[in-house]
């Protein structure tokens, strides 16, 4: 049994101060790094979220009202779609990745600090680029940026587009080389790779997929810059192009970039339920490896999203693998079911947002298996339900699975404890306001409302009120998120190492983590979620007497003391 | 050889290289993956045409792009005797061994840069792809020849030993890259 290194006398130190500055600049701390990445992500959810209020206040009549043209809205949805996956999710998980995999594993900092400085740098003038976009005339082919629409139609703002996705795509190939060589090389000893973490093996899954599939995105901007700019005709059927080519290795791509904002989510509600319902994880291996499963198999389903305009061949094939690809995900809904089975479930922020993630991502996932249907996916190709299934899955999974990270390691990253209260309502305000965004727009596409448009018929303005009203509370509840985080800041109560009293080793340190993340060298336990027994209370115990105390969960006795044994 | 110089390192150095090692492997993977993308461009364009190049287009002769390439394959033949000469203490041969490395490559580049020049006018798309993929490789081949001459020129001026040899390994695996990567070019671009 694993014991943590010798005790440090007064290693509860002064919390530091927290100062702003050292985020400005340049640093090759993996923590500095990590919260840069996740500032710079939520400021530009913020752009994200207005332009969704804006389309959805567009929406409330049938008719124009906040914009002047179907073009201007085009830019919006465009703007919209492009910011929230590649500005927003995937810097996010970049920054809970930076910020928690060398800690994880007991390291002192990434495998190529230097390099993770860079890559981090890639997106500010990514993010700079892409709004410069939005005024040099807006691109307006949507985020999927279809020739020829994004070729011969759509502004010069296009192009800049196409290079701020390059910057974001070299930015995450880079983060992506420097997970997979921390993940390989820098586990310490005692820790195979079935005793990391699962957050730690969904990042792996991530940064595999993000550097087999990335590549070729960069192969498909460089075609559509040099289209745009050099006149030559790749995707131009008059010059003896192929607009489908687009579509083919752009989805090859974009394909797999669902499971890249997915994944390490998944890796976060592993962490999450098993820790806040004090149980071992049910089924450590089948959740690792079907990390590793939909990786794999997200590589071979990129044509579902072109049913309409595929060889009909080529349909079955695709069809039966995206159906395929909902195993490993059932596998791993039924693992967490499993675990919260007979656990002693505290209702926390991050506990929450992770069991609503997983009511909601079932949602996202029967109606992708619906939409994997060629018959039914031809009638609402192009609808609402279509709107309606990728936001349960980017938004009902994703981003919920961000919110539970944050709820989770925010006590870790600040030394402070958002207040729980305001989670809850935070949490409430969320759940129904994206529920009732969101589920109403399956029947507005089943009868037959078509996506991206301004103007539609007067019949759907109903439940397109009720959506946008929705809409509007999810808009909101995002405020309370930022409120909490701003008054933890000022006086939240101060955390101490380990206020969920959790086994991985990121807890095994103070909070914040001084400059090298951890006095002496962190003994892993045994089982990262080996909670209910024995062994598992006196590791955490002498944690905090090494430490010092943390912040009890509330003021009932019985949610601070050890777990018991569930089950017989 | 190599384990001989790795016995000489501490734990931290030799973390670090393998660090490197396996950054600059999972590097080259996703790397070549752009190379492998052209290529699927390439093949999935043509599949729209009768025959490729397309008719009216002449096949282009072969004769001097593979003396390209047997010049690229002679390159890495005598990158990796310069560097296996390096391990052994012998710097000498390094400098003489990627000298006609590098001149091996300027000729590589020569007949690139002809070939580039010589597309024929009316050869619409199949010229496009074909500029893009040889001029995207020769700037590889151009940035890391620049980078292998530097090392060269720091390993004469009495640079690395057997600590501190990363750098010229780096070089080493990056010129092979190189090659790999044209070797893979010139079968879609020449012989399919």
């Amino acid at each position: 049994m694993a014991t943590i290194s010798a005790p440090v006398g007064g290693a509860q130190l002064e919390r530091p101060k927290l100062q702003i500055s050292q985020y400005l600049r340049w640093s090759v701390d993996h923590k500095v790094i990590g919260v840069q990445y996740g500032v710079t992500a939520l400021f530009f959810f913020i752009i994200g979220g207005i332009l969704a209020m804006l389309i959805r206040a567009e929406l409330l009549t049938p008719a124009l009202d906040v914009v002047a043209n179907g073009q201007e809205y085009n830019v919006l949805f465009t703007m919209h779609g492009t910011i929230m996956i590649f500005l927003w999710i995937i810097p996010m998980w970049a920054a809970f990745g930076n910020y928690f995999v060398p800690l994880m594993l007991g390291a002192k900092d990434m495998a190529f600090p230097w390099l993770n400085a860079f890559a981090f740098w890639l997106l500010p003038p990514s993010g700079i680029l892409m709004l410069l976009a939005y005024f040099i005339g807006p691109p307006e082919a949507g985020w999927t940026a279809y020739p020829p629409l994004s070729t011969l139609f759509s502004g010069d703002g296009q192009t800049l587009w196409a290079v701020s996705l390059h910057l974001v795509g070299i930015s995450s190939i880079l983060g992506a080389i420097n997970f997979i060589v921390t993940i390989k090389n820098m586990r310490p000893a005692g820790m195979g790779y079935f005793q990391m973490p699962l957050f730690v093996w969904a990042m792996l899954a991530q940064a595999i997929t993000i550097l087999l599939a990335t590549p070729f995105l960069a192969g498909a901007l460089t075609l559509l810059i040099l289209d745009r700019i050099s006149g030559t005709t790749f995707f131009n059927p008059a010059g003896g192009g192929d607009v489908l080519l687009w579509q083919n290795v752009f989805w090859f791509y974009s394909h797999p970039a669902v499971y890249i904002m997915i994944l390490p989510g998944f890796g976060v509600v592993s962490e999450v339920i098993s820790t806040h319902s004090r149980k071992p994880i049910f089924g450590y291996r089948a959740i690792a490896l079907s990390s590793l499963a939909i990786a794999i198999v997200g590589f071979t389903v990129w044509a579902h999203h072109m049913f309409t305009s595929l060889t009909p061949e080529l349909r079955i094939p695709f069809m039966i693998t995206s159906m395929i690809i909902a195993v490993p995900t059932g596998i791993k809904i039924f693992s967490w079911l499993g675990t919260l089975w007979g656990g002693k479930i505290h209702f926390t922020g991050a506990m929450l947002f992770s069991l609503g993630m997983v009511s909601m991502f079932v949602i996202g996932g029967i109606t992708g298996v619906m939409l994997a249907s060629v018959p039914f996916d031809i009638h609402v190709h192009d609808t609402y339900f279509v709107v309606s299934h990728f936001h349960f899955v980017l938004f009902g999974g994703s981003v919920f699975l961000i919110y539970s990270a944050i709820y989770h390691w925010f006590p870790k990253i600040t030394g402070r404890m958002l207040d729980e209260r305001l989670a809850r309502i935070h949490f409430v305000l969320t759940y129904l306001g994206f529920f009732f965004t969101f589920f109403p727009q399956n029947l507005l596409g089943m009868l037959g409302m078509p996506r991206r448009v301004a103007v539609y018929a007067p019949e759907f303005q109903g439940l397109n009120v009720l959506v946008s009203i929705a809409s509007f509370v999810l808009g909101a509840s995002l405020l309370i998120l930022f409120y909490n985080m701003y008054i933890s800041l000022r006086r939240g109560q101060i955390a101490g190492p380990n206020p969920w009293r959790a086994l991985t080793l990121e807890w095994t340190t103070t909070s914040p983590p001084p400059a090298h993340n951890f006095i002496g060298d962190p003994v892993p336990f045994d089982d990262p979620y080996g909670y209910g027994t024995e062994a598992a209370k006196a590791y955490i115990d002498a944690i905090e007497r090494r430490l010092g105390p943390s912040a009890p969960l509330s003021t009932d006795p019985r949610r601070h003391e050890a777990p018991v044994a569930v089950g017989d | 050889m190599q384990q001989v110089m790795e016995q000489q390192l501490s734990p931290q150095e030799l973390q670090k290289l393998r660090n490197n090692r396996t950054g600059l492997f999972v590097l080259q993977v996703s790397w070549i993956l752009v190379f492998v993308s052209l290529i699927v461009i390439n093949l999935a364009t043509r599949v729209n045409y009768p025959s490729w190049p397309p008719p009216g287009v002449s096949e282009p002769p072969v004769a001097l792009p593979i003396i390209a390439t047997l010049a690229l394959f002679g390159s890495s033949v005598l990158v990796q005797r310069g560097y296996t000469a390096f391990t052994q203490g012998n710097r000498r041969a390094l400098v003489r061994q990627w000298t006609g490395t590098l001149l091996l490559g300027l000729l590589f580049i020569a007949i690139i840069t002809y070939e580039w020049l010589n597309v024929p006018e009316n050869a619409g798309l199949y010229g496009q792809l074909f500029r893009l993929m040889t001029a995207f490789h020769a700037a590889h081949a151009l940035a890391i020849g620049l980078f292998v001459l530097r090392t060269l020129r720091r390993v004469a001026s009495g640079a690395y030993d057997q600590k501190n040899f990363w750098t010229v390994e780096a070089t080493l695996k990056l010129w092979h890259f190189v090659t790999l990567a044209w070797t893979l070019f010139f079968v879609v671009l020449y012989i399919i």
